[in-house]
């Protein structure tokens, strides 16, 4: 995507792209390291948990007198993750490369969360959760790093 | 660009509902209902013959006195079947307005929603349609009031939210016992029609709830028809009168919601950038073809600099709005359903220029973001300078056009609003709670918003009205519904 978000229908939609690249790059690194299986791939499972999160809040109150078709002016650009995995990637490099992603969607939900406060009812309220528990996710993803000094 | 799909690929042929069944009309009068964007013919809509509107009706009075006995809580589960089949084919039933009206897909997705909250709520019948008593009127006497339904209704549909409105009737006169019949837009009436479908699914008896495709000619029967008891309207308030005139002769009851002309005033205490996104969804939401539409835009008190940061932030707000088909999910504002609506634009903004008005934004010249015909598309408009008494400021222009007009105080807005016409709704940008209230508290208008620039009433709640925006006493949705739908009896009980 890359033309700027300017309506709710396009900020989920890019939120669903964000978090199904990032799932498709954790169960892709659990498949290649055979390290951290199962923490990687819940993190994949969780990844829908919060499309359906996010979808929910949207589909649920969105109205008629919805202020979505301008609540949003973003960048997609800025929030672009990197998910390629080289075929003898490093585990420890692949991390990093995780971390980052998480602080690009943790930056996206917070930025798409705080222009839409004060125009929509629960969408804001289920991006700022998101990126709540994806802070939590950034803390596990640095210890599992810790653990390859 | 980021298109969705379109659930139609091609063009449908529009049968009547009737009694249960899929019945081709025999007119030989049937109009091409065109996608405003794309100008592709979506589908056919027969404008069927006074007979088959008839039959209908027929079908309607013959279905209503089993469904009027079938209780309350069986009739509210065909309604919750109904519901369940409304969220499950969401996304299709969004998509499907979008591309008959022309509005993007959050504003079709909004519809849709409020479509089915309007169901949600009817699934409270068994409480809402109770009546009330009272023990001892006299020593040994009691009194009760017991609300049942009448028979058959109408309903004369509009283009503007061609999913909605007819569900702010159809599910509270269901619940409540009485039978349907409904005349969707001849403009865009494919939404119904697949709503229709879900309808026979839901397992309504045959003859419960009809649709009917045509025009002026079948409104007159569902208007005039002895079986039909009370008729529902949505449109323009010139037809609406001539609504509620019929409905007047021939003794039914009416619900009329009709035009609008809305002022949405921002005080100089106002949370500005909150405010300018508030006043894009009002103004060009739905391209302003909506009775809550904000139409005239006043800047109250606060001097030079702030009239300027208003106009001049509006502009820059207005100017970014990115116009095109309203499935590409980057659009925000869509076409005009119709040439008839473009026309009338333009006529309003040549009316505006003769009067003095000035045209800061001229919505004509046309820039649309993909490659689609330019036919009914235009851009958002704004003119400046307007006074109370130009027509721009009085005739409901119904589309994207906004009247930037200037005032000293909150009493002289007041004055100024109470003087329109029109009184569908009002709404005030302030952080001041005593502004606030006296603004709630003086305007006439039916729906009045607080720092809320569509003031959509939620369905249980009335959809409230007054003046030349409304004609009838109960309004569509909330209460106001289920009392519109039912008749009082009254039952004086004493056992000698």
């Amino acid at each position: 995507m890359s033309e700027t978000i300017t309506t709710c229908s396009l900020a989920i939609s890019f939120a669903k792209e964000l978090e199904n690249e990032s799932a498709k790059f954790y169960t892709a690194l659990a498949d290649q390291s055979g390290q951290d299986k199962e923490v990687l791939l819940s993190f994949a499972k969780k990844n829908k948990e919060f499309v359906t999160q996010v979808e929910r809040a949207y589909y649920g109150v969105i109205s008629d007198a919805f202020e979505g078709c301008f609540a949003f002016n973003m960048n997609p650009e800025d929030y672009k993750l990197d998910t390629e995995l080289a075929a003898q990637a490093d585990y420890a490099g692949a991390l990093k490369k995780a971390l980052a992603n998480e602080e690009a969607i943790v930056r996206f939900y917070q930025v798409a969360a705080e222009q839409s406060k004060s125009l929509m009812a629960d969408v804001p309220r289920a991006f700022k959760l998101v990126a709540r528990k994806r802070d939590e996710r950034q803390s596990v993803l640095k210890s599992l790093l810790e653990k390859q000094a | 660009m980021a298109v969705l799909e379109e659930p139609i690929k091609e063009v449908l042929e529009l049968k009547n509902y009737v009694n249960g069944e899929w019945v081709q009309s025999k007119s030989k009068k049937v109009l091409d209902v065109i996608n405003p964007a794309t100008q592709k013919v979506l589908a056919k809509a027969p404008m069927s013959t006074k007979e088959e509107v008839t039959q209908a009706i027929e079908a309607a009075q013959a279905a209503y006195p089993e469904w009027r006995r079938t209780t309350p809580l069986a009739r509210v589960r065909c309604l919750f079947r109904l519901k369940e089949m409304m969220e499950n084919n969401f996304e299709m039933l969004s998509r499907v307005q979008t591309m008959e009206h022309g509005k993007t897909i959050d504003e079709s997705r909004g519809e849709t929603r409020r479509g089915i909250e309007m169901v949600e709520v009817a699934t409270g019948i068994p409480s809402l349609m109770m009546g009330y008593n009272l023990e001892d009127i006299a020593s040994g006497i009691d009194e009760y009031v017991i609300y049942q339904p009448l028979g058959v209704f109408t309903h004369i549909a509009p283009f503007n939210f061609p999913f909605m409105v007819p569900l702010w009737y159809s599910p509270f006169a269901l619940a409540t016992g009485n039978t349907f019949v409904v005349k969707p837009s001849p403009r865009d009436p494919i939404s119904q029609a697949k709503l229709a479908e879900m309808f026979d699914e839901a397992g309504f008896p045959p003859g419960v709830y009809n649709v009917v495709h045509g025009d002026a000619d079948a409104a007159q029967v569902l208007m005039e028809h002895p079986a039909v008891k009370g008729v529902t309207f949505v449109g323009s308030t010139a037809v609406g009168r001539q609504v509620f005139k019929t409905c007047g002769a021939y003794y039914k009851r009416s619900v009329v919601q009709a035009s609008a002309k809305n002022f949405l005033v921002v005080m100089p205490d106002a949370d500005i950038p909150a405010t300018m996104a508030a006043l894009m969804t009002s103004f060009y939401g739905n391209t302003g073809q909506r009775c809550l539409s904000g139409a005239n835009l006043v800047v109250c008190g606060g001097g030079d600099a702030f009239y300027s940061k208003v106009r001049d932030e509006f502009l820059t707000a207005a100017g970014k709005i990115k116009v095109g088909y309203g499935l590409d999910e980057s659009v925000q504002m869509g076409p005009m359903q119709s040439q008839d609506g473009v026309e009338r634009v333009k006529k309003y903004i040549e009316i505006g220029l003769k009067e003095g008005a000035d045209l800061v934004m001229d919505g004509r010249k046309v820039t649309i973001s993909g490659d689609y015909p330019a036919k009914y598309f235009l851009n958002p408009s704004v003119f400046d300078k307007v006074t109370p008494d130009m027509t721009v400021a009085r005739e409901e222009i119904f589309g994207p056009v906004a009247n930037i007009i200037r005032t000293k105080d909150l009493d002289e807005t007041i004055k100024m609003i109470n003087k329109s016409n029109y009184g569908n709704a009002a709404a005030i940008f302030t952080s001041s709670g005593p502004a606030a209230r006296e603004f709630q508290y003086r305007v006439e208008c039916g729906n009045i918003g607080v720092n809320i620039g569509i003031v959509a009433p939620m369905a249980f709640f009335p959809f409230s009205g007054m003046k030349d925006s409304f004609y009838g006493v109960l309004h569509g949705q909330g209460r106001d519904a289920i009392r519109f739908f039912c008749e009082s009896k009254v039952a004086i009980q004493r056992w000698f």
